[in-house]
């Protein structure tokens, strides 16, 4: 008797185990390629793989040996915002609307001149007035529906319609909006219309065309809410999608059919993005092979990248710099003098040494390497001199009167200011950094850690402005534009995060912003960024250089101010390791 | 029995309600909000109000408190901004990832835990006993997100690049990139390798958690009148350990398992993100994160449904193990 207990127990365990396994068959069968169960998704999917499929029989890969294989790139984070252009700002997002799945009418080269793309010519009217696009004929929506002027109207309608949201509203200031901003003149010539203004052609740049014979039904204040975005899109661009898995890959294959004149098809047969969001697994994922590229490692995982014979580190400065913003309505920080000593306080090659451990580039206006106008060596820049610190500060009337290290103003004010930075490790060290550095100019700076849109909240919110200092990374558009950070008349809006009110500025920013031509903004681009630096209502800090890890079996891969994905067409996968 | 879950289920229905509106609060009165989550260059205020009318927050916070209960109530849980996707789809995408992760580590550190604990107390004082206590505690003591690192570490980046074992696990994900172009079989075995590192970072805190509790349970029984019995009528030690004294020893355990169930749900955050494990308690963080406030009142109203529940199947397991416990009169 009891012997049958025994044996039973062991039949509940053999049962047990039975079903673990069944557990995991099922499973295992349940995965793969998800569609969506969306009846859009569902109308759409189909197409794009017949069309594929027939595109594929009709154009056979080239033969050369560098066509073929997957390449696998390994991010943070998702696409959040998937192919939807119409409601995106985020950059993963961008860039694989701008070089994966979606055209823009024009892109940029690696000097940042515009070259033709979707658009294959332009041409600007003598009063600089209207920009008449002369689109390819040759470009094909993944499902077979060929890209004409139509889309073209269609998406400008869509992202200069206030419904829709479009983040970046700002790139349309000086564009007419709406219908009456674009005419079809006929099926591949569009016309749109604007008022001069500098870099006017970057708003175009930017944004991928849509498709208006599958999305022209959609309610623009419901872009966001489409399917399209991240679950089936259907673009036009190099790679088709072929699947996206939540929170785990998106899976891209070869376009055969784009134009030969741009390159024609990718190298590689598929392309597919991983979402790792924990940095350690990601490198260890490079190291051991399992993703091609690691895009933006930290500064710390730069040297065991380097190390790895198999793997080489790519380092450009991106649109990002970071900064320390001073709210200048605060007592203590409204005298220009004040601003720039504790710019003049700040080590900033130390910072950008010992918590970048070198990949950056001093920062001393808004102004990027990348930018035709960019030349540090003639301005008039703030060095790092705590000697000269002390000596304005002495002049502008904050004194240590009662020798507790700490300067005070006649009437007793402590020269006293909190530095507010999100929850990060590069902004926590260079926040204790800028303490210490400050303390020894008699400045008494607290850094405190406040969690993101707590933050963002925080800086915004147009009556509290809860901040002296505030450490931030901001990116720039390809066009410089600070009239919404520095315009007096803008005072009232979010941006104006430092509230100084300088005329020089506003007048310098009008100028620039309407000075079409480069060679006549050359001297207003200086003298604005003489006056901000007089000005500084920000302690610029640096650009940081943008890193990427890439495997020695992928070819062809550059990285720079355009962004990761930028010749994402042109990589190739050696091959001898396929 | 049947009456008492009746009860016990219509008793959940206004704790849920409470919970709901708990969550919603918390939610929406929280700082910050989605839209600022997209701040960028050239966002004027008016695309941000115009956000906040797409994504509906533009009334009164009562007023979208009663819309939301109402459309709760129906079962319609909202619309994530962040997925872009109903709440519900988002939920049920991911819930099966979590179910199998955590399902996986409980079972391992339930069997592990109970056969450990029973072992080291029948041999009390034992050399084995006290080599596995250390190591036990050893595990208990351990961060499980350190754990995890230091197995990828081990067993997916020295194994293969340094010791260049045969074997070695990968160290992300749920499925390889070629996962499609995979024989069934291959795809079962690429599912396994995926699971063994996260079900092992999980598994091994809790079975050293599990097998302590067992092993003080298990001293308790065995000095019982009862077991000497099994003893004096001569039974072997191995029937009178585990058909007699195990089933005592167990009740304990059960109420732990009650505790340890909602962990199944929420999964455990740091695990699915140091292994890109595309689970739902990632995904909640996520939508905190990027205040995507459909989601996380989604998300946690799911939670909490989940959690009354399983205490409930807690109390309802001690009426299996326990004779004595029976639920038709209470």
């Amino acid at each position: 008797m009891a012997e049958t207990h025994g044996r039973g127990d062991g039949e509940g365990l053999l049962k047990r185990s039975f079903f673990l396994a069944i557990g995991l068959v099922t499973a295992a069968c349940g995965d793969g390629a998800t569609v969506s169960d969306d009846p859009f998704c569902q109308a759409v999917l189909p197409r794009v793989a017949a069309f594929l499929e027939e595109s594929r029989a009709a154009n056979p890969t080239p033969d050369d040996p560098r066509y073929g294989g997957t390449v696998v790139v390994g991010n943070y984070g998702e696409i959040s915002d998937g192919m939807n252009s119409a409601i995106s700002s985020d950059y993963t997002s961008t860039q694989h609307q701008q070089f994966v799945n979606l055209m823009t009418l024009i892109r940029y080269d690696e000097n940042v001149t515009p070259q033709p793309y979707l658009a294959e010519s332009w041409e600007v009217a003598p009063d600089g007035r209207s920009i008449t696009f002369r689109l390819r004929q040759d470009v094909y929506w993944h499902d077979g529906e060929r890209t004409d002027a139509h889309d073209v109207a269609f998406t400008w309608d869509v992202v200069t319609d206030p419904l829709t949201a479009f983040p970046n509203a700002a790139f349309w200031n000086h564009y007419v909006k709406g219908p009456e901003g674009i005419e079809v003149i006929d099926d591949f010539t569009v016309r749109i219309h604007l008022e001069p203004h500098a870099e006017f052609l970057d708003a175009i740049r930017h944004v991928g065309i849509l498709p208006e014979h599958l999305l022209g039904d959609v309610p623009h204040d419901r872009f966001r809410e489409h399917p399209f975005g991240t679950q089936c899109p259907v673009g036009n661009g190099p790679f088709v999608f072929e699947s996206h898995l939540p929170q785990q890959r998106w899976t891209f294959v070869a376009n055969p059919v784009f134009p030969q004149a741009l390159g024609g098809r990718p190298f590689v047969d598929r392309y597919v993005y991983r979402n790792i969001p924990e940095q350690t697994t990601l490198l260890t994922e490079l190291l051991t092979g399992n993703v091609d590229i690691y895009i933006a490692p930290s500064p710390d995982h730069a040297e065991q990248i380097l190390e790895d014979p198999n793997l080489e580190l790519i380092a450009y400065t991106s649109r990002q710099y970071n900064m320390v913003i001073w709210n200048a309505r605060r007592p203590q920080l409204a005298d220009p003098r004040v601003r720039r000593a504790l710019t003049l306080a700040t080590n900033r090659e130390q910072i950008v040494e010992a918590i970048l451990q070198g990949y950056g580039v001093i920062s001393h206006t808004g102004v990027p390497p990348f930018h035709w106008a960019y030349d540090p060596e003639g301005l008039p820049v703030l060095p790092y001199d705590p000697q000269a610190a002390r000596a304005l500060l002495d002049e502008a009337g904050w004194r240590d009167r009662d020798g507790d290290g700490v300067r005070e103003s006649a009437d007793g004010t402590r020269l006293e200011v909190t530095i507010k930075y999100n929850p990060n490790q590069l902004r926590q060290q260079t926040a204790e950094v800028m303490q210490s550095q400050l303390a020894e100019i008699g400045v008494a700076a607290q850094p405190q850690s406040v969690e993101y849109t707590t933050l963002v909240r925080q800086i915004n919110d147009l009556v509290e402005r809860d901040f002296d200092g505030v450490l931030l990374g901001w990116v720039t558009e390809f066009k410089v534009d600070d009239l919404d950070l520095f315009h007096s008349e803008r005072i009232g809006q979010p941006y104006a995060w430092s509230g100084t009110r300088n005329a020089e500025l506003d007048h310098l920013m009008e100028a620039l912003n309407l000075t079409v031509d480069r060679e006549a903004a050359r001297p207003l681009w200086q003298q604005y960024q003489e006056a901000l630096i007089a000005e500084q209502p920000y302690t610029y800090l640096y650009f940081p250089e943008r890193l990427g890890g890439v495997n020695r079996r992928l070819r062809g891969v550059v990285m720079d101010a355009r962004g990761d994905w930028v010749n994402i067409k042109d990589w190739y996968l050696d091959p001898a390791s396929r | 029995m049947t009456k008492y879950v009746v009860r016990r289920l219509l008793g959940a229905v206004p704790l849920l309600i409470g919970i709901a509106t708990i969550v919603f609060f918390a939610v929406n009165l929280a700082p910050g909000d989605p839209a600022s989550y997209f701040m960028a260059p050239g966002m004027t205020q008016e695309v941000v109000e115009q956000m906040r009318t797409n994504f509906g927050l533009d009334d009164p916070v009562p007023v979208r408190y009663v819309k939301w209960l109402g459309s709760m109530l129906t079962g319609d849980f909202g619309f994530s901004f962040s997925h872009s996707r109903p709440v519900l789809d988002v939920l049920t995408t991911f819930l099966p990832n979590t179910l199998l992760l955590s399902a996986c580590a409980l079972s391992l550190a339930f069997l592990f835990g109970i056969f450990l604990g029973t072992l080291q107390a029948v041999r009390q004082h034992s050399a084995f006993d006290s080599a596995t206590s250390v190591v036990l505690l050893f595990f208990y003591s351990m961060p499980s997100f350190w754990l995890a690192l230091m197995l990828i570490l081990t067993f997916s980046l020295f194994a293969r690049n340094v010791w260049e074992w045969p074997v070695w696990f990968p160290a992300s994900g749920m499925t390889p990139t070629d996962y499609d172009f995979l024989s069934f079989g291959e795809q079962v075995r690429a599912r396994f390798m995926h699971l063994v590192l996260p079900t092992a970072s999980l598994a091994l805190v809790l079975t050293a958690g599990i097998a302590r509790y067992m092993r003080t349970s298990m001293l308790e029984v065995i000095r019982q009148d009862f077991v000497r019995t099994a003893r004096a009528k001569g039974l072997s030690e191995r029937v009178v350990v585990f058909k007699h004294a195990l089933r005592n020893a167990l009740i304990p355990i059960v109420t732990l398992a009650g505790l340890y169930i909602p962990i199944l749900f929420s999964g455990s955050v740091f695990i699915e993100y140091i292994f890109a494990w595309p689970g739902l308690g990632r995904t909640i963080v996520d939508a905190i994160n990027t205040r995507d406030y459909p989601l996380v009142m989604g998300g946690s109203f799911f939670f909490a449904t989940m959690v009354v529940v399983a205490n409930l199947i807690a109390d309802l397991l001690y009426a299996v193990v326990d004779p004595r416990i029976r639920y038709e009169r209470t």
